[in-house]
């Protein structure tokens, strides 16, 4: 058990300090995900004009993988555009427009579940067309999906082990400076992996009960 | 601005190294052919564990499940290929090291065993009792009513689902040039060392990657939507 606590215990400063930066871009991806996966099914399903620049953009960041954007957005994104200027931003970037790719599908099954009738209760109560998305097709578009919302929260998760690549400090980036400072691997990494396993796990059954609870609640099957 | 946007779309620095770049890409070909067939392998076995209906195996199962579905794909890879060899040394009392494919091949092959198993299980129970009950009056054994009546159900109906973790595990095989598989993201930053412009390099990747996860993927879904209702109706 020494070498667990001198590998493992003794580094738990540096451990959370990584965890810290791992929750922080989790959640701003999370965030940039739903933002920018909502305005792209928007721009699809009802931005006529637009239409086929927000379906290429889709199926861009559904097609490639997380790996290669992280690395173009963070070496190429500066030349063209001159941003983001920290390794830090170009992380939860490439994670959030990921997703925002998968949120934009699963957010049109949704409003495309939301029954034509509502729609049109709505409208002859002379509720204007913003008003009836907003107060009937959302919220039950954002019910229907919650589940598969969470579900992706749990991708960003595993995928933010990547962001170490580009040098941001998150929990594998910790466990592999560590790793190379003692060069004795077996402790550290395994109990980082468990630590990454027990989270997403966590996550995913949170989003199961939410998805029971949902449907015996309201009655709705997940989207 | 637009002189940098006009060189990031000018292939022909991509263009130069082709033979290198496709030689990268036939590997992630390889990762990916292989990792697969023991995802599907170890899917299949671990949710027939789960099916079980002695609780240890289903113990066993859905441990198996858990673990390898919540894991993520980068620290399974840096686990298998730094921690699995000096297990495995000190339990047959032998220094051991992976080459770098393997390595990248058993851990993809088990991380996506997980999403495969649930699949399969999903399609295993989704055959209703009465075939098997069928099957099992006609006097085939269990393994015959596998084989002949629930498998050949099982795939079809998990067809989509499993295209899209078969192109998640394509996608996942780009992180394998961070152990040194020589695949095309290694071949890209190899060149990027002696050429120093990522621009063009970069975004001729994610252009590559895209080209060909959407055309294999539309391509497959197309044809195997054919066989599946020709099947059915």
């Amino acid at each position: 058990m020494g070498n667990w606590e001198r590998l493992v215990w003794n580094q738990r400063d540096a451990l959370l300090q990584g965890l810290g930066v791992t929750v922080q871009i989790c959640l701003i991806a999370f965030a940039v995900a739903l933002l920018g996966g909502l305005t792209l099914c928007l721009i699809r399903m009802y931005v006529k004009p637009l239409r086929p620049v927000a379906t290429t953009l889709i199926e861009f960041f559904r097609a490639t993988p997380i790996f290669v954007q992280l690395l173009w957005v963070t070496y190429v994104w500066p030349e063209v555009f001159g941003w983001p200027d920290a390794f830090f931003t170009a992380g939860w970037v490439a994670l959030g427009l990921q997703s925002s790719g998968y949120l934009a599908e699963t957010l049109r099954a949704g409003i495309e579940a939301v029954p034509k009738g509502h729609r049109e209760a709505g409208y002859s109560l002379g509720m204007s067309p913003v008003m009836v998305f907003l107060r009937i097709v959302l919220p039950q578009t954002l019910l229907m999906v919650a589940p598969s919302i969470v579900n992706q929260f749990t991708v960003i998760v595993k995928s933010s082990t990547l962001v170490s690549v580009i040098t941001v400090q998150d929990l594998m980036f910790q466990a592999l400076r560590l790793v190379n400072v003692w060069y004795e691997p077996i402790e550290i990494l395994t109990v980082v992996a468990g630590l990454y396993i027990l989270f997403v796990f966590l996550l995913s059954q949170a989003g199961k009960s939410l998805s029971d609870l949902l449907r015996s609640r309201y009655g709705l099957a997940a989207a | 601005m637009s002189e940098a946007l006009l060189t990031a779309l000018n292939p022909s620095m991509f263009w130069e190294y082709r033979q290198v770049l496709l030689r990268g890409l036939a590997f992630n070909g390889y990762v990916f052919v292989t990792a697969g067939a023991l995802a599907l392998a170890v899917g299949l076995a671990a949710a027939l564990l789960r099916l079980n209906r002695a609780w240890p195996f289903r113990w066993v199962g859905t441990l198996h499940v858990e673990t390898f579905r919540n894991a993520p794909d980068y620290i399974m890879v840096i686990w298998v290929h730094f921690v699995l060899p000096l297990l495995l040394g000190a339990a047959i009392g032998r220094r051991i090291e992976f080459p770098p494919f393997v390595s990248a091949v058993i851990a993809l092959g088990f991380v996506y065993s997980g999403y495969f198993a649930e699949t399969f299980r999903a399609g295993i129970q989704s055959i209703p009792a009465g075939h098997i009950d069928a099957g099992r009056a006609c006097g085939m054994s269990e393994r015959l009513i596998l084989r002949r009546i629930v498998l050949p159900q099982v795939v079809r109906r998990m067809l989509p689902e499993a295209i899209n973790q078969f192109v998640s595990l394509f996608k996942a095989t780009t992180i394998v040039s961070l152990i040194a598989v020589p695949d095309l993201m290694y071949q890209v930053s190899m060149v990027l060392q002696q050429e120093m412009k990522p621009l063009p390099l970069y975004t001729g990747a994610a252009l590559t990657y895209f080209a060909v996860i959407y055309a294999v993927s539309s391509l497959v879904r197309l044809l195997s939507e054919r066989w599946r209702n020709k099947v059915y109706a």
